[in-house]
């Protein structure tokens, strides 16, 4: 079994032996004027199914799933109901969901989370390392709670926290500013540009351009970059979406991360 | 990122086949498919394996040179060092000799009923 490496530059070399074992009395080509240049082409990403399957409703009626993520340590809750509708609600530590959203309280106070976003029919939680349990394990026990709370008839936001929350235009000015005017010449010298598409309740939606696109540390850009911005300047801003398709980037600034960043 | 022993593909052909045996690339480098079985002409389905044993950064299916080729659906199976086989399954996408499909997917997160 030989690699791809080998079977690239052994055919290479096998070419090779076969242009110089050529017969002596083959006319002699004239040079090419100009090689032709390779054809550049778009990769195209086609859209990944689901699987099929029948959800199961435990005895209470509500059905969730949770996808988990090892390796950012976030387990996502989807449930079979909007939670919140039209608006999204984040919270970045236990203070925060005692403010805004009670259903977001509950996961903090059964332990072990860092952050909470709750967005349409799914819930978020990022880990705060403090926990001993897999997160397989953490999961099932914060489903049990989240189950719990869902019929108890917690809310996803507080009526305070919807009531006080600006209007898309004021959110998408604030965001466009700090875009404009901090972002995106920061990021000009990795010939990135961040663009804001659109604002949907407190919800935003950017794409990542230039070599941002398809850029191994685009969602550290994103994390540590953008979004730590965005919330100094739009403090009801919910969740914050990236819809770039990273794998149509062409021109990438890093396709693998450098040393010493995490991914 | 892992280590890509080998992959196999199944594809579903749509309306418009090439009816020719396609190739693949990765990470810039053109290779052919390993193993072969059955057609991409309109309605086949064609079965394919490379073992590239390297690191993905790119792992693309080369479009036709000429004509389009409407895939209807498919199915992606890898194996990779130090982790269990997976699949991923991607739906319609058509090719032309513009064209490439990106074929390299992470494992998917877990998702499980809690």
């Amino acid at each position: 079994m030989s690699s791809w490496f080998s079977k690239v530059f052994d055919k290479k070399k096998q070419e090779e032996a076969a242009s110089t074992a050529a017969p002596a009395d083959v006319a002699v080509k004239e040079p090419e004027a100009e090689p032709a240049m390779p054809k550049v082409r778009t990769v195209l990403s086609a859209p990944m199914l689901a699987d099929e399957e029948t959800p199961a409703v435990p005895e209470g009626g509500i059905a969730i799933k949770a996808r988990i993520e090892d390796a950012k340590d976030t387990v996502t809750f989807l449930f079979d109901r909007q939670l919140l509708d039209g608006y999204s609600c984040w919270c970045p530590n236990r203070a925060a969901a005692e403010a805004t959203s009670p259903l977001a309280l509950a996961v903090f106070d059964a332990g072990g989370a860092a952050t909470v976003l709750v967005y349409a029919s799914t819930l978020a939680v990022t880990r705060d390392g403090t926990g001993r349990e897999s997160l397989e394990e953490y999961a099932r026990r914060l489903g049990g709670v989240l189950r719990q709370a869902l019929q108890d008839g917690v809310a996803a936001a507080t009526d305070d926290f919807l009531a006080g929350m600006p209007s898309e235009d004021e959110i998408r000015a604030q965001l466009q500013e700090v875009i404009d005017s901090e972002i995106n010449p920061g990021i000009a010298s990795h010939s990135g540009v961040i663009t804001l598409n659109r604002v949907h309740g407190n919800t935003a939606y950017i794409t990542m351009g230039g070599g941002c696109q398809g850029c191994a540390a685009s969602s550290i850009t994103l994390r540590q970059g953008i979004e730590s911005s965005f919330r100094a300047v739009a403090p009801k801003l919910g969740a914050l979406l990236d819809e770039t398709d990273h794998q149509a980037g062409e021109n990438p600034y890093f396709t693998d991360l450098p040393a010493g960043m995490g991914a | 990122m892992p280590r890509l022993e080998s992959f196999d593909m199944k594809i579903k052909t749509g309306e418009r086949g090439p009816n020719k045996a396609p190739s693949y690339e990765i990470n810039g480098f053109k290779l052919d498919f390993d193993e072969m079985a059955g057609g991409n002409g309109p309605g086949e389905t064609l079965e394919l394996s490379g073992e590239p044993q390297s690191f993905p950064h790119s792992l693309v299916l080369i479009g036709p040179e000429d004509g389009a080729w409407d895939i209807a659906e498919v199915q992606l199976t890898y194996q990779v060092m130090g982790g269990p086989p997976y699949t991923v399954r991607l739906g319609a996408v058509t090719l032309d000799g513009e064209s490439n499909l990106n074929i390299w997917y992470d494992r998917p997160p877990k998702v499980i009923d809690v």
